[in-house]
């Protein structure tokens, strides 16, 4: 008797898995894959939950890692010229604990007093801007600028950029304009990106110390007119020696 | 006499605001844009009108002051708020310091009692009911709905076998009816199922034949259309731990991608921000009594900042991750650099994800076709017909695009021409022939360069 039934069953199971074959547009399933191993494997690659490898689970470390702060006192390997290491050291002026809740430095090295008043002694910017590297400063600073600060402080330095022009912030912080700023020092500048200043929250974490000074560079450059223009300034000279 | 116009004026505030504003505007804009200009310049940085910030709020500040029984004094811890609490005069001076755990106001020296008043009675003015029109005109973001996917296909298995069963069931019972009856035909008598089949197959042959016609292919189509979809990722969109709506942060804000994508000019990953980095803005950005407040939320939740507390929120200590979901999952076998691709090669980011800044869902694998919409790619000539993240969609792309080897942008095109120019003219004159040089003839096929 029960032979009989095959065909009816078989019949009715191909026509199920034509069903659930039909049904695969859940946004959240990526999809069958030829080497599901090789996608979620226990190689080490960035953002991927080690708590859950091959089905193993690990709850020791199942959705603990998330993105996180480049570790203290790194300084980057490419990038960093032998002449720049001093520059790449860990701060010397440090902020105040007041500031881990005003400016949100959770977790960083702190002292009892913030050091920005004394960051106006700090007038030199060690990354020298010499006649031979001013343009590629300035094309470096542009393009950091353009991506970190030009959506507060505005393309031009206005302090009227387009998270200023939405609204997003209401009524609370106006970006002042760089030209109102220009009698701070170039360590204020410095400290003032690298920890925050006002409604501006910290940068340190997303610039290194290198790439913070060029755009110390690229912020003279809004306020004083001709700021890395030596050729204009070498032709002057030389300009006025022939006068002579 | 201008002072004392002010501050008959103020003491009518409280009754008769509107007329107040009205008055105060056509009698004295001058004073008031000096008020508006000064609070700009050297308070906003700090001060909200009706929010603590990273300073204190300043609405009503100078009635705040008068109930202290200090009034006069906030004119001195304006202009030097440092030298106020070392004389000792003011206890509410220490209070606030104290407050704000000795977070330090700047020194305006500079300012007189006439300009800190104008300041004070512009804000003063401000109506608080306005605010609530403030922030960005923000369409509601849809939640993240966790559906549990997973269980559906046995729910499919179970009923399937329990509608079988009823089916044979039934079957079983009316064939058992007929024997009983003994009213079936007599063709039929004694049958088994099979013959009874074939008898009704061969009765009916023609629909039969074309069914089972249809049913063949149609499985065919389905097992090829099935294997040819496996490790097909568009349109991949993972649900995530927040809602995070693109749009509004680099549509309607103007947030460049590399602000949060932070690494993606220096390393293989584009980098998922930090929460501090989130904070940066959202630290003042709380969505208050808005939709999307909840999301902002679970950001607080995630950096242990709870606003309540203090003058404007503190940290708990109680950190926790936010685990996002990986849209763009390359397997361990294929090497991938971001950098080489946003740095030398110059890409959009929108040309291989779409452009985000209009995405209003969350972060998905664009489908090729949408990406074949991109300015961008219509300008350098690419036309994907490979589904995004395969590797024919890759290597088209290579074939596609063209290189500008003579520009110097990152030095890394310059010194391959440099080195084709001394070593192989003949070569670089064949990589020019067609009047371009792409990726795939500097290296862009080699399986070795992704795969080793």
């Amino acid at each position: 008797m029960n032979k009989k039934f095959n065909l009816n069953m078989g019949l009715s199971f191909l026509m199920l898995l034509a069903l659930m074959v039909s049904c695969s547009s859940n946004p959240d399933s990526a999809g069958t894959e030829y080497m599901p191993d090789m996608y979620r494997s226990p190689a080490i690659e960035t953002y991927v939950d080690y708590g859950e490898i091959r089905g193993r689970e690990n709850k020791e470390i199942k959705t603990k890692l998330s993105a996180r702060q480049t570790p203290k006192y790194t300084v980057p390997y490419y990038g960093t010229e032998g002449s720049e290491v001093q520059m790449m050291l860990p701060n010397k002026r440090k902020a105040g604990v007041a500031w881990r809740e005003s400016h949100g430095l959770f977790g960083w090295d702190l002292n009892a007093e913030s050091a920005y008043d004394k960051a106006r002694l700090d007038t030199v910017n060690p990354l020298t801007m010499t006649p031979e590297n001013a343009e590629t400063i300035l094309k470096n600073g542009e393009k950091l600028y353009t991506s970190m600060c030009a959506h507060c402080h505005g393309e031009k330095g206005d302090g009227n950029g387009t998270m200023i022009q939405s609204g997003a912030y209401g009524d609370l912080g106006v970006v002042p304009a760089y030209k109102d700023l220009d009698t701070l020092s170039e360590g204020k500048i410095y400290y003032s990106i690298y920890y925050g200043k006002g409604y501006m929250g910290a940068h340190g974490s997303l610039l290194n110390k290198k790439e913070i000074w060029t755009l110390v560079h690229y912020v003279r450059q809004f306020q004083r007119d001709g700021y890395g223009k030596f050729e204009d300034v070498a032709e002057v000279e030389s300009a006025e020696e022939s006068a002579e | 006499m201008k002072i004392t116009n002010i501050q008959k004026v103020t003491e009518l505030r409280t009754s008769l605001k509107a007329i107040f504003l009205f008055s105060f505007l056509t009698l004295a804009p001058s004073y008031f844009s000096q008020g508006e200009g000064l609070f700009k310049a050297k308070c906003a940085t700090c001060h909200a009108v009706f929010k603590n910030g990273t300073g204190p709020k300043l609405y009503e500040a100078r009635k705040r002051w008068d109930d202290a029984g200090e009034g006069e004094l906030i004119y001195e811890w304006v202009r030097n708020n440092a030298a106020l609490r070392a004389s000792g005069k003011s206890s509410r001076a220490n209070e606030i310091f104290q407050e704000y755990k000795g977070s330090v106001m700047s020194v305006f020296a500079d300012l007189t009692d006439d300009q800190i008043t104008s300041i004070f009675d512009w804000v003063d003015a401000q109506d608080p009911n306005a605010q609530a029109a403030g922030g960005p005109n923000i369409a509601a973001v849809s939640g993240v709905e966790m559906e549990e996917e997973k269980g559906l296909p046995w729910i499919w298995i179970v009923m399937g076998v329990m509608f079988s069963i009823i089916i044979m069931a039934v079957g079983g019972v009316r064939r058992q009816l007929k024997i009983a009856t003994k009213e079936s035909d007599e063709d039929s008598e004694g049958l088994t199922y099979v013959e009874e089949f074939k008898t009704w197959a061969w009765k009916y042959r023609l629909y039969v034949g074309l069914t089972t016609l249809v049913l063949v292919l149609s499985l065919v189509v389905g097992f090829f259309q099935t294997l040819y979809s496996i490790n097909l990722m568009e349109s991949y969109q993972p649900s995530q731990p927040i809602a995070f709506p693109h749009d509004v942060h680099a549509g309607v804000n103007g947030i460049d991608c590399k602000y949060c994508h932070n690494s993606v000019t220096k390393s293989k990953s584009a980098g998922l921000p930090t929460v501090n980095v989130c904070m940066n803005c959202h630290k003042k950005i709380d969505g208050e009594g808005k939709e999307y407040q909840g999301e902002i939320n679970k950001i607080y939740a995630a950096a242990g900042w709870d606003p309540s507390r203090g003058p404007s929120g503190e940290y708990t200590n109680e950190t926790k991750p936010i685990v996002w979901n990986k849209v763009h999952n390359l397997p361990d076998h294929v090497y991938f650099n971001h950098s080489q691709h946003v740095v030398v090669g110059g890409l959009d980011c929108k040309q291989c994800h779409g452009d985000m800044a209009k995405l209003k869902e969350l972060a998905k694998v664009q489908p090729h076709q949408e990406l074949n919409k991109i300015q961008e790619n219509i300008d350098s000539k690419i036309e994907f017909d490979r589904a995004t993240m395969t590797m024919g969609w890759c290597i088209q792309c290579h074939e596609q695009s063209s290189i500008n080897i003579t520009d110097g942008k990152s030095g890394y095109y310059a010194e391959i021409h440099n080195r084709l120019k001394e070593n192989d003219y003949n070569l670089l004159n064949q990589y020019n022939e067609d009047g371009r040089v792409s990726v795939k003839e500097l290296g862009g096929w080699e399986c070795s360069k992704c795969h080793y």
